[in-house]
């Protein structure tokens, strides 16, 4: 009976002792050595206890500056996407982070790679950074993942079908997808994936749904946070979406954008209680701090790395110069966007530039919109819409958009001509927006549609938002122009494979020769990452 | 359709305490003007019933405190911040559900209807499945003789309850229906209206209501016979 109750003990702490070892995560890109002004695939296997949909990458250079970085959306724990290395990037090791804004203090996975100056190349550098001590990534090589079909040399410009045989027992332990890419490989630099949790920084909200934008507003006249000032937030679209947020003692606001993807336009403005309150307007940094950075270790460059890298450098500036995309993009996901405006339904729609030339907005309002009564005496613009319900005009000005953006200084408008607008709508009523009320409402489309006539100040920031990124796949190979070289290095990129007992990946080599490698890369349901590889060169 | 597996036991849910603008803002509509006070009532309930909207976004407003004007075909709602009473925007709802005052929980859907007065309706639904059974509210304000309201100010007109019942194939379309006996069994063949009677008997249903109504539609439901639209 002692035997067994110490066997069963021993098993347990067999079990929660490799559990503890188990990372649950992965941060995976399709190369470790770049040239600037490549794009780079990305591949996160995100805890599977996260709640966020949103993970993020970003490029941080080893003095710990913020490059740039990339919004990605988590399916079924999983997430892929594609960073683009800005161009002019300097020669060195670069960090790559991937974590999600809920549990960014005490987690980020990151990822070292190396990045050549397409101009410079290794001219002035002479050591490779690599992290010393940092907790690496473990990853199981596993020996049930059998490949066919890749020799140990191919011909330049050669198809290549492997079929990938995946063990009945392995197959059952898989969790989500594979990845499985073909892509050069550089013994000189190999990197790994590391957990980084010493860094300093407050955990934001979980990202449920979509990407939380928030920010301050602060009252100027008091150097605090204002309480009960309300905040737009406006995409100007075929209908302008809108959201609002009224702050609380904090003088914080939060938006949430979870249908839209790629890169967005978006107005943030904000209104106090009275119009005498100056108040001003700080947005949150998208991206965390860049915190404190892992030791790094120096080493020589091999003269191995010098010539793949020089031949690189020639592949990407041919490439650049023949515009050979790396990405194919997909659509977007269709989103069920609202049907009218937030606004409402407009009670009369005008096309002033059908009439007659009118020079001002006086005029126009005079001559062609009905129940819109705009004035301008003593240089003080006023304007009010008719109140259809009661048959009478509404004391308190309207809610004027221009180009879908509220604005309350009618000053903007007033010398709007008929050339300047294409068109205007009208809402003869008193709407509600939530919590807001607009008595009657005009919304001006101006011919321009720039935004232009909207005037800057503290209290309007102007954004150009990284929604989520838009879903994109490794381009196949032009083949309709023959005469043109094929210098990919990334031959296969397949992020989300379906584990089965046989695959199939097809691929074909390029004109660019070296060491290649065929990598199968998965996470077990007991949180182990697994990987097979096969290396071939290219001759 | 993921309306209706909500979990009316939990109709008055509490909002996310960090943000109360996120569910609020979502409302859109237009300030509600009385209706003119005749005898009747335009509205379906007396009382602010607590309950859910669904957006035609999908989302989902809870805690709201709503009435169907079965008049105007309409929601409203109150809302406290702005204290007004507002038309929710027929545009931008998919449907609604609230508790009525003797518990039970009351479930309407917008539906397209281009029989006569075509346009979009809130359908309640009675009963739900591969033919649905629903009934349109309707209330008419109509002329009536005359009489003195409770101010004395004499009147002659009224709101008087027009229900509609309709049996309801998202394929056939619909088909209107009487609610009695006779009603339900004039929506089958000729042959099977005999065996149909004969299983509402045996289920001891007397159809003299629309509660018995829906009961015995349920049972000739769930015994296989289809309505003939």
């Amino acid at each position: 009976m002692l035997q067994k109750i110490i066997f069963i003990l021993l098993v347990v702490t067999t079990i929660s002792g490799n559990a503890q070892d188990k990372t649950n995560l992965g941060f995976f890109t399709d190369r470790d050595v770049y040239v600037s002004g490549e794009i780079l695939l990305a591949k996160i296997y995100s805890p599977t206890d996260n709640p966020s949909r949103i993970v993020y990458i970003d490029l941080v250079n080893s003095s710990g500056t913020r490059i740039s970085g990339a919004t990605i959306e988590i399916k079924n724990n999983e997430a892929s996407g594609f960073l683009q290395l800005p161009d002019s990037l300097s020669t060195g090791t670069y960090l790559l982070r991937a974590y999600s804004k809920n549990t960014v203090s005490k987690l980020k996975i990151i990822r070292e790679i190396w990045i050549s100056n397409r101009f410079d190349g290794l001219k002035n550098t002479k050591q490779l950074k690599h992290i010393a001590g940092s907790q690496t990534i473990q990853e199981e090589s596993t020996p049930q993942i059998k490949f066919e079909g890749v020799d140990a040399s191919h011909p330049t410009n050669s198809n290549v079908t492997t079929t990938i045989k995946i063990d009945e027992m392995l197959l059952k332990e898989i969790d989500g997808n594979l990845l499985i890419s073909v892509a050069q490989t550089n013994p000189s630099f190999e990197s790994a994936s590391y957990i980084w949790t010493s860094d300093q920084g407050k955990e934001g909200l979980t990202e449920k749904k979509g990407i939380i934008l928030s920010g301050i507003v602060t009252d100027k006249k008091k150097s605090m946070p204002a309480a009960g000032a309300t905040v737009y937030l406006t995409i100007p679209d075929s209908l302008p979406v809108f959201q609002y947020y009224q702050t609380q003692d904090d003088g914080r606001f939060y938006f949430q954008l979870d249908k839209y993807y790629g890169s967005v336009q978006a107005f943030v403005q904000c209104f106090g209680k009275t119009t005498a309150q100056r108040l001003k307007i700080n947005m949150d940094e998208l991206f965390a701090e860049p915190g404190n950075l892992p030791d790094f270790s120096q080493q020589p460059i091999s003269d191995e790395f010098k010539s793949n890298n020089a031949t690189n450098i020639d592949a990407v500036t041919f490439q650049k110069v023949f515009s050979q995309d790396k990405l194919k993009f997909q659509p977007s996901p269709k989103e069920t966007f609202e049907s009218y405006p937030y606004y409402g339904k407009p009670s009369n729609i005008v096309d002033p530039h059908l009439f007659i030339d009118l020079p001002n907005f006086t005029e126009i309002s005079r001559e062609l919109l009905p129940g819109v009564k705009f004035r301008n005496y003593n240089n003080e613009p006023t304007m009010q819409v008719m109140n259809a319900a009661a048959r009478d005009y509404f004391n308190e000005s309207p809610l004027i958009l221009i180009d879908g953006i509220p604005i309350r200084n009618l000053n903007v408008i007033k010398d709007m001509g008929t050339q300047d607008i294409k068109r205007i709508e009208i809402c003869q009523s008193e709407r509600y927006y939530g919590n807001l009320r607009f008595p009657g409402v005009v919304a001006i489309y101006t011919t321009k549609s720039d935004y232009s006539r909207i005037p800057d100040s503290d209290q309007f920031i102007r954004l150009k938002l990284d929604a989520i990124q838009a879903q994109a796949n490794l381009a196949e190979p032009e083949k309709s122009e023959p005469d043109i070289p094929d210098l990919r290095q990334t031959f296969y990129w397949n992020p989300s494979v379906e584990p089965q007992e046989m695959l199939s990946a097809k691929f074909s080599t390029s004109s660019i020769l070296g060491k290649f490698k065929l990598v199968v890369r998965g996470r077990l349901k007991n949180g182990t990452m697994v990987l097979a590889e096969k290396q071939f060169e290219v001759k | 359709m993921l309306f209706l597996a909500w979990s009316f036991t939990q109709i008055v849910c509490a909002q996310e305490p960090i943000n109360p603008n996120w569910d609020a803002q979502k409302i859109k509509g237009v300030r509600q003007f009385p209706y003119p006070p005749y005898e009747g009532t335009p509205f379906l309930t007396d009382t602010w019933r607590p309950g859910k909207i669904e957006f035609t976004t999908g989302e989902v407003a809870d805690s709201v405190y709503l009435k169907y004007s079965s008049f105007k075909d309409e929601v409203v709602y109150y809302n406290k911040a702005a204290g007004a009473q507002i038309n929710i925007d027929k545009e931008s709802l998919n449907g609604f559900a609230f508790a009525d005052t003797d518990g039970r929980n009351r479930l309407f859907r917008k539906q397209r209807f281009d029989n006569s007065s075509k346009g979009e309706r809130y359908f309640e639904i009675l009963s739900d499945g591969q033919t649905a059974l629903l009934a349109y509210r309707k209330v008419e304000l109509n002329v009536t003789s005359a009489y003195h309201d409770l101010n004395g100010i004499l009147k002659n007109m009224a709101y008087n309850r027009l229900y509609q019942f309709y049996f309801y194939s998202p394929e056939k379309g619909y088909t209107s229906v009487r609610v009695s006996q006779s009603g339900l069994l004039s929506k089958f063949d000729s042959p099977l209206q005999r065996p149909i009677k004969k299983l509402i008997r045996k289920s001891k249903i007397k159809i003299d209501s629309e509660d018995s109504f829906i009961q015995a539609w349920k049972i000739v439901e769930k015994a296989g016979y289809q309505v003939v639209f």
